[in-house]
């Protein structure tokens, strides 16, 4: 009877360890390697230097708004041979860019850190208009001498910055606009 | 176990769950198949649509100046005032469809297998070409090639007529069109050959003998415009009437103020019954047939003979009893008709014949035209009119060496030995069957450009039997249509949104008209305009048929036509939405409608003659005409200078008599009635199966896009099924319910089709529609339905040789 009692408890006492083993290794799996496995890293394919694009203090100096009121996003390779036709400089980022995409006339594939999927309408005009700043949904880009680099969801392919709806749920909320369904999802 | 449940317990405290759900959501908008618009900036360009002859103003949307995204009317452009046909509206899938063809092709197994058809590089494809132009030429058999465009009014028709005549082959032949009996019709009666212009935007009361108004003819965007302008109610003018004669209820018809359900194919007899009262009722337009017209009473012919006039032969043949036998018409009805279309001032009769893609009878379009000139159409009120030609730069004179010379000097093949006909017109049909049966001499080369015979030409067999016997065949196609899936080599041309070509004159329209059609992106495939081919190949022959095709690219000798319109003086651009050619009488100038209304910072703005005369720089031309805008001038006025034997218009065509037409018939001088019979026997096929046309289903060289094929109604298309619309009264004789299943046979061939019983139809009739059944291109073209061209009897007009098609005899049986 003794034996079995004692064969029974230890039989409890291992349940739990592995109960916790299972545990601790799901939630290690679950918060370290998973985030890891999830993410790809990606690097520009240009270094651009937000802190020294010169003489351009405001944002929409560059990210303009086209005439029409929609959003350029990111200024496509005219703006940047307007300056660099030729190399500035003798960087590796400048050889790269002048040879590489200048010369071959070839757009430069930027890899946009916020894109949004298809299925949600985004007007970069009505938050404008609300007078947010860039800054509430971009990270400040002023003193950024280095692009950080991309973190592409293998499963996706989207960033991984790019924003969840609860984030813009919340913002709606505080702002009074409306959370319709069809606000953003046309 | 417990491992597990401590697993799953803690994974449920990390985000992985929670994340990859949400990553499965947003996963789904990344899949392949999943369309994403591309982003990027929208602009505009404004041009003029070439998906078919109609001349509208278009503007096409893109984003950053490389994707086109979708078509639309141009609403600064009056023609077609900002509306779109259902073609145009699904322009832009002709440019990203899969079946076209991205580079040159070279056919390396047997003629017609797809797998075959090997890619090969331009220089190859064009040193090909080269090679046997060259060979062709230096053995002096020139005449040995051949070549069908379906542009036939253009600048690049302009440029083969060109090519053909100075490289020695009188085998050119353009697609068949309504025009080419009615440009056959106007030689003998105006003597000038020129398509047909008729002043509907002037007309208050228009009698349509079977036209597809707003279905397709003429300029489709133009019918459109006018037909709205006729249904507006507008305070102190009256809305204008249409009647509509026709076998079927078909969109013209059920829009018509009245549909007159008549015996197929005999509306020529209903006018001649409409003419009889006119003549005697004394209703005719007497000042026109006096000063104007020949022939109308009895005339002479060039051999002293006494002929019947035009009047007492209508008078004698056609009174209103015998025409209803004919027609089924009531004569009470014919004479309503008649007083009503002579009361009105601007009152027009239009025609279109069978499902009005081809030639007409001759004897039809003559019929209908002495209907037009008996009220004084032609004269004081110029309803009708030739459509002016466009005084565009001219061509040099080819310079023809002695090779050149002995080809022109061969007869056209469909000629040879010596032509069948009193008036050839361009016999296309009759040339392929004279290569498939017994030419008098073999076709070595045939060169097809913008045409899909194998699949558009009435009785297509006929080109099936044809291409078997000709040594090479080279086709400038874009897709892979049935043609070009027969070609030995093909030469791809841009598609009609890349490249520059032009549109001369507008199909039914009285008044000048030239427009540019400018390309709205660069080309999206390793294709190349087929002027510029042509261009090269008269570089790479030399000699005369270089120096007589002197131009580097297709944009230098484009300039140069367009330098000469400038330098005509004649005519204006058509800067602004308000400027309305249509307005213009014959003899007016052009000023008097270039009026700008007051605009935003603008003043109103009135041309004058010097300041128009200011405007007319090849550069200004230039710029405008391919920036969208087109140049209009005033009708002509038909009466003036009428090259006829009589020197007036001619009810009695004398000219016939000049083309070696002896007959002892007075009637054969004279526009009757004269159906062709459909062959095969009437016990076998007792019922009539007639095609027909839709707006909304594209049946000419460009196939059917997947948009339009979308918007076909579950009783015209169902899956691969396609349906005849018959009579309820047909149906029951018949044994047949709405949704069975038949076999259609026809002397031509038979064909499985679906029953859909329609009280639009005709008792009696079978209708077919036209533009499905195609063989070639993708998965989303190929095997709907049937190819009505393959069922149907063509019929050659005994004047002309022209292939003309309006009934077939049928006969249907349970599947």
């Amino acid at each position: 009877m003794k034996a079995e009692g004692k064969s029974g408890k230890s039989v409890r006492t291992g349940g739990v360890v592995f109960f916790f083993a299972g545990f601790i290794i799901m939630m290690v799996v679950g918060w370290v390697v998973f985030p890891r496995l999830l993410y790809s890293e990606k690097m520009q394919p240009v270094q651009f230097r937000h802190d020294i694009a010169e003489g351009h203090s405001e944002c929409e100096d560059c990210h303009r708004f086209r005439d029409d009121g929609t959003y350029s996003g990111i200024p496509s390779l005219d703006n940047c041979r307007q300056c660099h036709e030729q190399p500035i400089g003798d960087t590796e980022a400048e050889k790269l860019l002048v040879r590489e995409y200048i010369e071959k006339n070839k757009e430069i594939p930027w890899l946009a850190y916020s894109w949004q999927p298809d299925n949600v309408y985004f007007s970069h005009a009505a938050h404008i208009k609300r007078n947010l700043p860039c800054t509430r949904c971009h990270r400040d880009v002023n003193k950024e001498g280095k692009a950080p680099p991309y973190w592409e969801n293998r499963l996706t392919g989207y960033s991984r910055n790019t924003m969840r709806m609860v984030e813009c749920e919340k913002c709606h909320a505080e702002q009074h606009a409306s959370n319709a369904c069809q606000v953003c999802h046309k | 176990m417990q491992f597990a449940a401590g697993a799953v317990g803690g994974a449920l405290f990390t985000p992985m769950p929670w994340k990859l759900a949400e990553d499965t959501a947003i996963w789904s908008q990344n899949w392949s198949w999943r369309p994403s618009p591309e982003d990027g900036e929208i602009t505009s360009v404004a041009t003029t649509c070439q998906l078919c002859a109609g001349g509208c103003g278009i503007t096409a949307r893109l984003v950053d100046r490389q994707r086109a995204i979708m078509l639309q009317g141009n609403p600064n452009h009056s023609i077609n005032d900002g509306g779109i046909c259902p073609l145009g509206a699904s322009g832009v899938q002709f440019l990203y469809a899969p079946y076209r063809i991205p580079q040159p092709l070279k056919q390396t197994g047997k003629r017609g297998d797809p797998t075959g058809l090997k890619p090969i590089s331009w220089d190859e494809a064009l040193s090909a070409l080269d090679a046997k132009l060259t060979e062709l030429r230096t053995s002096g058999n020139p005449h040995r090639v051949a070549a069908i465009t379906g542009q036939s009014e253009n600048s690049m028709h302009r440029l083969w007529q060109q090519f053909s005549t100075a490289y020695g082959s009188p085998n050119l032949f353009t697609m068949p069109s309504p025009a080419d009996s009615q440009k056959l019709a106007a030689s003998l009666v105006f003597g000038r050959q020129a398509p047909l212009g008729f002043a509907l935007e002037q007309a208050n009361y228009v009698l349509s003998f079977g036209a597809h108004l707003i279905e397709g003819w003429g300029a489709p965007g133009r019918m459109q415009v006018t037909y709205g302008r006729w249904r507006d109610e507008k305070p102190g003018s009256a809305k204008t009437r249409i009647v509509q004669i026709e076998p079927r209820c078909s969109v013209t018809a059920a829009n018509a103020d009245e549909w007159i359900a008549i015996n197929p194919g005999t509306e020529a007899a209903m006018a001649l019954g409409i003419a009889h009262v006119l003549i005697r009722d004394l209703l005719y337009d007497a000042d026109f047939v006096s000063n104007h017209a020949f022939g109308f009473d009895d005339w002479q012919d060039a051999a002293g003979k006494t002929r019947q006039g035009f009047k007492s032969f209508v008078l004698a043949n056609y009174p209103p009893e015998k025409v209803t036998e004919l027609t089924g018409v009531a004569s009470e009805k014919i004479k309503e008709l008649a007083t009503e279309f002579a009361r009105q001032k601007r009152a027009v009769a239009v025609w279109g014949s069978g499902n009005g893609a081809g030639p007409n009878n001759l004897y039809d379009d003559l019929v209908f035209l002495a209907l037009n000139a008996l009220t004084g159409n032609l004269g004081k009120s110029a309803m009708l009119g030739l459509t002016p030609e466009v005084p565009l730069g001219a061509l040099p004179a080819p310079t023809m060496d002695g090779i050149a010379q002995r080809g022109l000097a061969q007869q056209r093949l469909d000629l040879a030995p010596k032509p069948n006909w009193p008036l050839p017109g361009n016999g296309v049909h009759a040339f392929l069957e004279a290569i498939g049966t017994n030419p008098a001499y073999p076709i070595d080369l045939l060169l097809i450009h913008e045409a899909n015979p194998a699949y558009t030409l009435p009785g297509n067999q006929i080109y099936y039997s044809a291409q078997e016997k000709i040594g090479l065949v080279v086709s400038f196609s874009s897709y892979l249509d049935e043609t070009a899936l027969l070609a030995d080599l093909i030469l791809p041309n841009h598609s009609a949104l890349e490249r520059l070509d032009d549109v001369c004159g507008l199909p039914g329209v009285p008044y000048a008209y030239y427009a540019i059609a400018s390309p709205i992106l660069p080309p999206q495939r390793n294709t190349r305009h087929t002027g510029e081919v042509l261009l090269g190949a008269a570089q790479g022959i030399g000699g005369s048929v270089a120096a007589s095709l002197p131009w580097k690219k297709y944009d230098d000798y484009l300039q140069e036509r367009v330098q000469g319109l400038a330098a005509s003086g004649q005519g204006a651009i058509a800067e602004y939405r308000e400027i309305e050619p249509w307005r213009l009488q014959p003899g007016d100038s052009p000023e008097l409608f270039y009026r700008r209304p007051p605009t935003e910072g603008n003043s109103a703005e009135q041309k004058t003659p010097e300041s128009l005369q200011k405007t007319r720089t090849v550069q200004a031309y230039w710029k405008k005409l391919t920036g969208g805008m087109y140049w209009y001038d005033a009708p002509v006025n038909v009466l003036k200078n009428l090259a006829t034997p009589s020197g007036r218009y001619e009810f009695a065509l004398q000219n016939l008599q000049g083309k070696g037409m002896a007959a002892d018939e007075d009637r054969l001088y004279l526009p009757h009635y004269h159906p062709l019979a459909p062959s095969g026997d009437e016990k076998d096929y007792p019922l009539l199966l007639i095609s027909y046309r839709m707006l909304s289903l594209s049946d000419q060289f460009l196939a059917n896009p997947p948009f339009m094929t979308k918007t076909l109604s579950d009783d015209l298309l169902q899956g691969q099924d396609l349906f005849l619309a018959l009579h309820p009264q047909t149906a029951r004789a018949q044994g047949f319910s709405a949704g069975d299943r038949a076999q259609l046979k026809t002397p031509q061939g038979e064909v499985a089709v679906r029953i859909h019983v329609s009280q639009g139809a005709r008792p009696g009739a079978l209708f077919i529609v036209q533009g499905l059944g195609h063989t070639a291109y993708d998965e989303y073209i190929q095997n709907k339905g049937v190819n009505a061209n393959e069922i149907i009897e063509v019929q050659m007009d005994p004047l002309t040789g022209l292939a003309t098609t309006w009934a077939t005899r049928a006969q249907l049986r349970r599947a």
